[in-house]
């Protein structure tokens, strides 16, 4: 593990561009642990203050600090995202993997299951699901809602590789050998689809992180728990922009851009080193 | 005492296209042989792409079902098999040993998991055992090949290890399905001998696919020749390839290209002496 | 034989060597899958190259018809073509030039018709594509030319407005044969282009290869691992082993008096019908590129191997007439 990170770091300017990016958002997030100020209370440094030596990222109309409430937010932003792709690619997976590799009707059954969350419109759907719970919806069930609508696409994709690993020689190999069904998909096929494991991983963060963002601007998220999504909503209510306090929106948006391209940089790297292709060739064989 | 291996008039048929204009395309058509008990042999199936001579392979193997008929194994239906015990008595190989194991991941795991779930072996030490065992019978050792992956072994080497695993299981039956077609051509020799042994010493019977005429006329004892998932000819090896007297097997034989078939097409013949057989469709 | 008149050679292949070099996250690799390989095509004949998988024959060939791509790259020596002589490889002619001479004067049947062959297209398209540039005229009078040279390959005219996968095998490497020959070119190059046909349609295609490069009086490069086929069809042959070549003859004297250790192997292990002699495989496995032998590359796996072997390699030598080969056993004491 650590020499694969030496490797990437030492032969690979994306990773290392997005290694730097993704460290930053994360010492920030890292950095609420240590907020002098709680995240909720409001008024407790005078409003408006534009970036200075004291309040770095200046405060809001609210009386926060920005720096130490975007601590919080993009912390709470991040784990929104981390959750919702660990989630959901736990369910791409099994669907995926079990689908294209016991085929019949397991696979016709999972397949319009797939793709009835594939075609299910899904703005309507959490906005309903945000009238319909309101003072119940918190980040976690949000985030599980999320995940139950985000896997469909990519098990279909994980479901189109397992299907050519079924009929490739070494599936059969691994099934004369005595080995069970899970055991085939979690030890022989799981190498061939985490590179797509991987590079959906980032996709989907970057999706649910956008699509809370969208969720919070508008107003249809617990707004009393701090995110990225939640601070341009207030910032929003006050007017920010029109009362020239750009720091409050210029530096969430900032953050969030570069927790984006930080991911996909990385997912693009990490694909190329974990690709079975390129793993082959630095074992030596291959061409 | 019944038959190791009996075909009872099988067929199979699968529906090819869409919702509306399905059609049933039948690979293979009412096939009846059988594999005595205690005479091991090399049967081999004859034939080209199309002749069903793989599908049949699957169902012997249990991995397609038939449409109509029969494969039993020792008497018994192998559908009605647990697929573990009748795994432990047959096995197979496949064609592409570059393909027969996962590039990803060593070899010598594929050997000691079928020691452990077929050989009985109990423990990482029986299980070595086994595996070395079969791997010397094929004429390599555990030594060579423990930790190595796939692409650090040449293709007959694997072809030898794909054997090896099979002869943990200590099947009474192996399928092979194009063993050495991709095998180059200065190690083919040695695998296609290696079956002989495996039938000579170990007693093995071996169901050989292929559609190299002159590798089964070498090691089969019978065969079959399929065309369109029908057999058109059957009997003794020697005597059918050297004697066929169905009109595809003539042509079959006559295509088949040697080193002694100097100058079919060269430029000292005159022009009309290339003739073509006329396979046009 | 006949077409011995004409020395003027169509290919001149010189010490060309090729590599493949790799380098993944630090991983550096180079893989010598053609070193050092000399041998002419003269006009009118058919140059067979035997090898086995990892001979480096369908590398050397890449490398002579210019199909260079990274991470395989031409290192040393020349491939020259006598239809483009102010350059000493394909590979090394600008763009517009390699497309000037592509088809009309060097064309190539590969071993999958389906990778020449649009599958959304049909057939007349491929042939306008490929052909129409270079020989011009009219839609109507480059569409009857195609279809009449169809006819060469024993192919109904109809074809011409079929989809690949309305036809078999056999129908669409005779396809891909006239695609390939319909430009009247000076040198085809052939991968194994019967590999994956059976051998009743096998025997048929070759039949039409040969007939249509008699007609033509063109130059053929074979590629086939399969010793039969070079039996029956080429003129020439030469064997290929770890990237070099080790024996070349006319085809009848190769069979008839091999001189490499490695060819009397390839053609004595042949299994014959009607011959129930036993037939021994090789010892010992094709060495890695990556670090080949010294020496003789063959030597660790050769019955005939001296101390020599191992640290000389062995020059190509004019043994017998038009057959050279590569031994120390049957050359003693000539090193390259």
């Amino acid at each position: 593990m650590l020499t694969i990170l030496r490797d990437l770091i030492r032969y690979n300017l994306e990773f290392r561009i997005g290694l730097v990016l993704v460290t930053i958002v994360l010492v920030m997030a890292g950095l609420s642990f240590v907020s002098p100020y709680p995240p909720g209370e409001v008024y407790i440094v005078p409003p408006d203050v534009p970036p200075s030596s004291t309040y770095w990222l200046g405060t809001t109309s609210r009386g926060q600090d920005v720096f130490w409430q975007l601590t919080f937010a993009i912390r709470n932003t991040l784990s929104f995202g981390i959750m919702v792709a660990v989630l959901s690619r736990i369910i791409a997976l099994v669907v995926g993997l079990l689908a294209g590799y016991s085929g019949g009707w397991i696979d016709r059954v999972l397949m319009s299951i797939n793709d009835t969350f594939i075609i299910i419109p899904l703005f309507p759907i959490l906005i309903l699901f945000y009238f319909v719970l309101r003072d119940t919806m918190s980040t976690t069930l949000l985030a599980t809602i999320m995940a139950c609508l985000g896997w469909a696409y990519d098990a279909r994709l994980i479901r189109s590789v397992a299907l050519s690993l079924k009929t490739r020689e070494f599936t059969q190999t691994s099934i004369f050998s005595g080995m069970k069904t899970h055991e085939i998909l979690a030890r022989e096929h799981l190498p061939y689809v985490l590179p797509i494991v991987f590079s959906t991983t980032m996709n989907n963060m970057n999706w649910s992180i956008g699509i809370e963002v969208t969720l919070a601007v508008l107003g249809f998220t617990d707004i009393n728990a701090p995110t990225i999504g939640g601070m341009i909503y207030w910032a929003n209510q006050h007017t920010a922009l029109v009362a020239g306090i750009w720091w409050w929106i210029a530096f969430p948006i900032g953050l969030v851009v570069m927790t984006f391209v930080g991911l996909f940089l990385l997912a693009v790297s990490m694909n190329e080193y974990i690709d079975p292709r390129s793993r082959l060739a630095r074992m030596g064989g291959g061409r | 005492m019944s038959a190791l291996l009996e075909l009872d008039r099988v067929s199979k048929s699968f529906s090819r296209g869409g919702l509306f204009s399905k059609q049933r395309v039948e690979a293979v058509k009412d096939v009846s042989f059988a594999l005595e008990p205690d005479k091991p042999e090399i049967f081999t199936v004859i034939g080209e792409s199309g002749s069903g001579k793989s599908t049949l392979a699957r169902m012997i193997l249990g991995i397609h079902a038939p449409s109509s008929g029969q494969v039993r194994l020792a008497g018994r239906d192998v559908a009605t098999y647990e697929r573990r015990a009748f795994m432990a008595e047959v096995q197979p190989i496949f064609q592409n040993p570059f393909e027969a194991f996962n590039p990803l991941k060593q070899l010598d795991r594929y050997l000691f998991m079928t020691a452990e779930r077929f050989g009985d072996a109990s423990g990482k030490g029986a299980a070595q055992a086994q595996a070395d065992e079969a791997l010397r019978q094929v004429g390599l050792s555990l030594a060579e090949i423990a930790g190595r992956f796939p692409h650090e072994l040449s293709g007959g080497q694997l072809q030898r290890v794909a054997i090896a695993r099979a002869l943990v299981a200590k099947p009474r039956l192996i399928v092979a399905d194009e063993p050495v077609s991709m095998v180059d051509a200065s190690l083919r020799m040695s695998i296609v001998n290696l079956f002989g042994r495996l039938r000579d010493q170990l007693g093995l019977s071996i169901v050989y696919i292929t559609h190299d005429l002159a590798t089964a006329y070498y090691i089969s004892d019978r065969l079959i020749i399929m065309q369109k998932g029908v057999v058109v000819e059957q009997g003794p090896a020697r005597a059918v390839l050297s004697a066929p007297t169905h009109p595809y097997s003539r042509q079959l034989r006559d295509a088949v290209l040697t080193p002694d078939s100097a100058g079919a097409f060269r430029a000292d013949h005159s022009p009309k002496a290339v003739a073509t057989s006329g396979d046009m469709p | 034989m006949s077409e011995a008149s004409d020395p003027a050679p169509v290919l001149e292949v010189r010490d060309l060597q090729a590599h493949f070099r790799t380098r993944y996250f630090g991983v550096n690799r180079e893989v010598r899958a053609v070193d050092g390989v000399s041998f002419d095509v003269r006009r009118n004949e058919i140059y067979g190259l035997a090898g086995e998988s990892s001979s480096g024959k369908t590398t050397l060939v890449k490398t002579i018809a210019g199909l260079l791509k990274p991470p395989l790259e031409m290192v040393g020596g020349s491939a020259r073509f006598s239809f483009l002589p102010e350059w000493d490889a394909v590979g090394r002619a600008p763009p517009e030039v390699v497309r000037r001479i592509r088809w009309r004067h060097l064309s190539y049947i590969m071993q999958g018709s389906m990778n020449v062959l649009n599958p959304l297209r049909r057939i007349k398209h491929s042939f306008r594509d490929f052909a129409w540039r270079h020989l011009g005229g009219s839609k109507g009078e480059f569409d009857a030319r195609a279809a009449a040279h169809l006819e060469r390959v024993k192919l109904d005219p109809s074809v011409l407005s079929a989809y690949p996968h309305e036809l078999s095998g056999g129908m669409r490497q005779r396809v891909t044969i006239a695609l390939a020959t319909i430009c009247k070119p000076d040198f085809v190059i052939a991968d194994e282009p019967t590999t994956a046909l059976d051998v009743v349609v096998q025997k048929d295609v070759l039949a039409m290869i040969r007939n249509i490069q008699r007609e033509m009086e063109s130059s053929v490069l074979f590629i086939t691992h399969d010793m039969g086929v070079h039996a029956a069809l080429t003129d020439r042959l030469g064997i290929m082993y770890a990237g070099r070549l080790v024996e070349d003859g006319d085809t009848p004297d190769v069979f008839a008096t091999p001189l490499h250790p490695y060819t009397r192997h390839l053609i004595a292990s042949l299994p014959r019908i009607g011959d129930v002699k036993q037939r021994e495989g090789l010892e010992g496995t094709p060495p890695n590129l990556a670090a080949p032998p010294p020496g003789c590359r063959f030597h660790p796996r050769c019955p005939l191997a001296m101390p020599v072997c191992a640290t000389m390699v062995p020059a190509m030598v004019e043994t017998l007439p038009r057959h050279r080969v590569a031994c120390h056993a049957v050359n003693p004491g000539v090193a390259a």
